[in-house]
């Protein structure tokens, strides 16, 4: 049976083609022509050549991300066409990152696809069941990502790898533009369903972890060093990401507290639970 | 300060109610996260402390909690 084309879904197909728009006239870029391949500092440090690695490794389960999304938001078409686009601007960060580690002598390409193998060995599976869900992991998600490559571009910078720098420069770029596009969607579920949105969003606070977590080798020591590098500490997430994410959506903190006690008590019997 | 001495209660309350649990030996040099409690949960106990004070400490001044004490004395500054 087919599914309605509800005003919530004209308007995100709406919030969609206004994104496109925006992408195709202002951000797109090239892997081939816009990256500066002969500014490479083929002397930099190898962390930041694992740092760059890892980055890679959590882009390489773009296959996952997209079948999880996508079947997910089947029925609505702008969702769709907007995971379709999205994919396509995460396959270019996996691909100039991967370029990168073999174009600097870091890494070969049979180390590559020796990499390639050992990540595709695990599947990421989506960390939520619904669209909307779904969709404000994707607005936690992109802000982190955003938050922790701007990090990264400034330690590409101080070890004189202009390239990385500006391949950082590209991604960090799309992040934030995806980050745009679901605080959009958000905007409209919570004119929409104000408190099942907000319970939601309290359940992603509570739950969220990066998507690499338990599937990158050696993610826990790469972590670290990606912390320890890219400036990242401990209260990034509430600086960053939580308290920039509650104001562009116009959600005060005291809002979320009813929502937040419940979620982070699910947390704590699911944990009480696996204990 | 007296205020000082009071409010360490209060968190100790506040924090058992949110995570579940009880806290031991719990000094305001305590830094929260050695606590074993996440920046999300201290987002929660800031927000119920507030709450119970009736008083709103501002986002950024949340950016700077690091002890127990930091969180005391930026409810403290609220109070007076």
């Amino acid at each position: 049976m087919a599914t309605p084309t509800t005003r919530l879904e004209e308007r995100v197909y709406r919030i969609y083609m206004e994104f496109f728009e925006k992408a195709e006239r202002e951000r797109r870029w090239s892997v081939f022509d816009d990256i500066p391949w002969d500014k490479v500092n083929r002397d930099a440090p190898e962390d930041l050549a694992l740092c760059a690695e890892t980055f890679a490794s959590v882009e390489m389960y773009l296959p996952d991300y997209v079948a999880a999304g996508i079947n997910i938001v089947r029925p609505w078409f702008g969702r769709s066409w907007w995971q379709a686009n999205w994919g396509y601007e995460e396959s270019k960060h996996s691909l100039a990152l991967g370029e990168y580690l073999v174009r600097s002598g870091k890494r070969t390409q049979d180390q590559m696809f020796a990499l390639h193998e050992t990540l595709f060995a695990k599947k990421w599976e989506a960390p939520f069941d619904t669209a909307r869900q779904m969709t404000l992991y994707g607005v936690v998600q992109e802000q982190a990502t955003f938050v922790i490559y701007c990090k990264h571009r400034e330690f590409a910078r101080r070890a004189g790898d202009e390239c990385l720098h500006a391949i950082y420069d590209y991604i960090a770029r799309d992040e934030i533009a995806h980050t745009r596009f679901y605080q959009a969607v958000t905007e409209a579920l919570l004119e929409e369903d104000r408190p099942g949105t907000l319970a939601d969003l309290a359940l992603v606070f509570a739950n969220f972890k990066m998507p690499g977590v338990d599937l990158v080798p050696d993610y826990d020591e790469r972590i670290l060093k990606m912390r320890e590098e890219g400036g990242v500490d401990r209260d990034l997430f509430i600086r960053k990401v939580y308290l920039p994410v509650l104001k562009f959506l116009n959600i005060g903190r005291h809002e979320m507290l009813a929502a937040q006690r419940v979620a982070l008590e699910a947390r704590q019997r699911r944990d009480a639970m696996g204990a | 300060m007296s205020e000082s001495k009071n409010l360490l209660p209060l968190f100790l309350t506040v924090a058992a109610r949110v995570d579940k649990r009880s806290f031991d030996d719990v000094t305001r040099e305590s830094v929260i996260t050695d606590l074993g409690i996440d920046s999300l949960s201290m987002m929660q106990i800031v927000g119920e402390m507030e709450t119970e004070l009736k008083i709103q400490i501002p986002d950024e001044d949340l950016v700077e909690i690091i002890t127990v004490g930091d969180l005391c004395s930026k409810v403290e500054h609220r109070l007076v």
